[in-house]
């Protein structure tokens, strides 16, 4: 059986698919929890929920091509596939090769304190942020109040909030989720406030890339976005993956 | 270590996909370092000027930037030329475009190895056939031909070794090979190490297989002694 398995994927990787869907769309694999490789070889994760609700949403069939992050613009640019959703970050740069739609998420900054803080409390209070980053520009910008505590790195916030020299951290979401509150040392804390994502301080979030010109698929994408944001389907496949609103506000 | 085991069959998988392509890119190689070192050796000026530029080009290139360059620019032709008579889209297949790749840079590499064990043999030896009455047909299978495998076995040993490492860069392309198949393996379990310790003893396995294979070739393409000599 194991015998049959390995000679099908060689006969399946000797015989180049056939393009029967409508709508390719490159894919990565290597960024958990967005998107990582299963044993069986098959590619799971946010981005591959969020592609099959956005397809079905489109009522248009999508077949997903696994691509290698490093050449998966030209994949797109050479018609391999016709979108990408690969997390990938609405940037000028890469604005000038492909177009982008709307965003379907922007990795929001958030609080992390003791369980049941709350954000009308902050002011005053002590709040961790490493130094130099969009989230330090972001408190100073939006949280004159508050008392801030620089740092180096992250790892050293983390150490001291579970120490008591600071109240309450303010970095990215999935850093703060997947480095500290999935870990041991997280207990008894947790997100609390809003999740922001300002697009003057944290930038435009990651989009469905396309080949520039191709305004019609551009366009029903975001509508896409929009839809299954209204009908829900995006907050269940959220939850799933996460304990914020990874949209962003 | 359990994440290993449970991806084993899928780094297997993409083990023999690793050797397939390597022993298709061989295939190909060894044709084009013949006709090459044909060329070189015996073609006229506009063969030896093709075989020339041939050799300084490929390997003066990055086998990356071949990789990316053929994957790539050959979609971009194939699409050109589809547009032209208005065919639907030709998807070129990332493993053959990786065969075309690797075959392409090492026939060049094979091409002197070929020239430089055709030019070992003392040119007296086939003047002295000649002499003999025998017909090219025959100098070439039992003089020439014989002494050019055992002359360039260690060259074409060598080349083998180069090629099956450098088949690693065609993850690149998306190809689910060895190497590809462990990053996406190990960044999505985030034990990278553990699955590139794998890959590393995979690779070292291969390299100690061929070694021995291309020492028994060694020894049995060996030429005879004098003694032997009829």
């Amino acid at each position: 059986m194991k015998k049959f398995v390995i000679a099908a994927t060689v006969a399946a990787t000797l015989v180049s698919a056939a393009n029967a869907a409508d709508i390719n769309i490159c894919v990565e694999g290597a960024y958990p929890p967005f998107s990582s490789t299963e044993p069986s070889g098959e590619v799971v994760g946010f981005d591959i929920d969020i592609a099959n609700a956005l397809c079905a949403e489109m009522g248009q069939s999508c077949e997903l091509v696994k691509t290698d992050w490093d050449g998966i613009i030209p994949a797109l640019l050479e018609g391999k596939c016709d979108a990408i959703i690969a997390s990938m970050s609405i940037t000028p740069d890469r604005m000038q090769i492909i177009d982008f739609s709307t965003k379907y998420y922007n990795s929001p900054a958030g609080f992390i304190g003791a369980e049941g803080m709350m954000e009308s409390g902050l002011d005053g209070q002590r709040v961790g942020v490493q130094r130099g980053t969009i989230h330090h520009s972001f408190m100073e910008g939006v949280f004159p109040n508050v008392e801030l505590v620089l740092y180096g790195s992250q790892d050293e916030i983390y150490l001291d909030l579970v120490a008591g020299r600071v109240d309450a951290i303010m970095a990215d979401s999935i850093a703060m989720q997947e480095g500290f509150l999935d870990t041991d040392s997280g207990a008894g804390y947790a997100f609390f406030g809003e999740s922001y994502s300002v697009p003057e301080y944290h930038g435009d979030g990651a989009g469905v890339g396309v080949r520039q010109g191709e305004e019609e698929l551009r366009d029903a994408f975001s509508a896409a976005i929009t839809a299954i944001r209204e009908s829900g389907e995006y907050s269940m496949i959220n939850a799933e993956y996460f304990d914020f609103d990874i949209f962003g506000g | 270590m359990e994440n290993l085991i449970e991806y084993m069959p899928l780094l297997l998988s993409g083990a023999l996909v690793t050797i397939t392509l390597a022993l298709f890119s061989l295939v190909l190689a060894t044709v084009l370092g013949a006709l090459g070192a044909t060329g070189k050796l015996s073609g006229g000026i506009i063969a030896k000027s093709i075989v020339g530029v041939y050799t300084t080009l490929v390997r003066g290139v990055p086998d990356l930037v071949l990789i990316l360059l053929i994957y790539f620019g050959g979609q971009r032709l194939l699409n050109i030329v589809g547009n032209w008579f208005d065919a639907d889209y030709i998807e070129l297949s990332k493993f053959w475009a990786g065969v075309g790749a690797i075959g392409f840079i090492y026939g060049a590499y094979l091409t002197e190895t070929f020239r430089g064990a055709y030019m070992t043999i003392p040119p007296g030896q086939i003047d002295a056939a000649k002499a003999l009455g025998m017909r090219p047909i025959s100098v070439l299978r039992t003089v020439t031909i014989p002494q050019l495998i055992s002359f360039a076995l260690p060259g074409y040993a060598n080349v083998w070794q180069v090629l099956i490492k450098s088949t690693a860069v065609v993850s690149i392309i998306g190809l689910e090979d060895l190497v590809g198949l462990a990053n996406d393996a190990g960044k999505s379990v985030r034990e990278p190490f553990i699955f590139f310790a794998f890959v590393f003893c995979m690779y070292l396995l291969f390299t100690f297989i061929s070694q021995n294979i291309f020492m028994y070739a060694e020894r049995k393409y060996a030429l005879k002694g004098h003694d032997d000599a009829v």
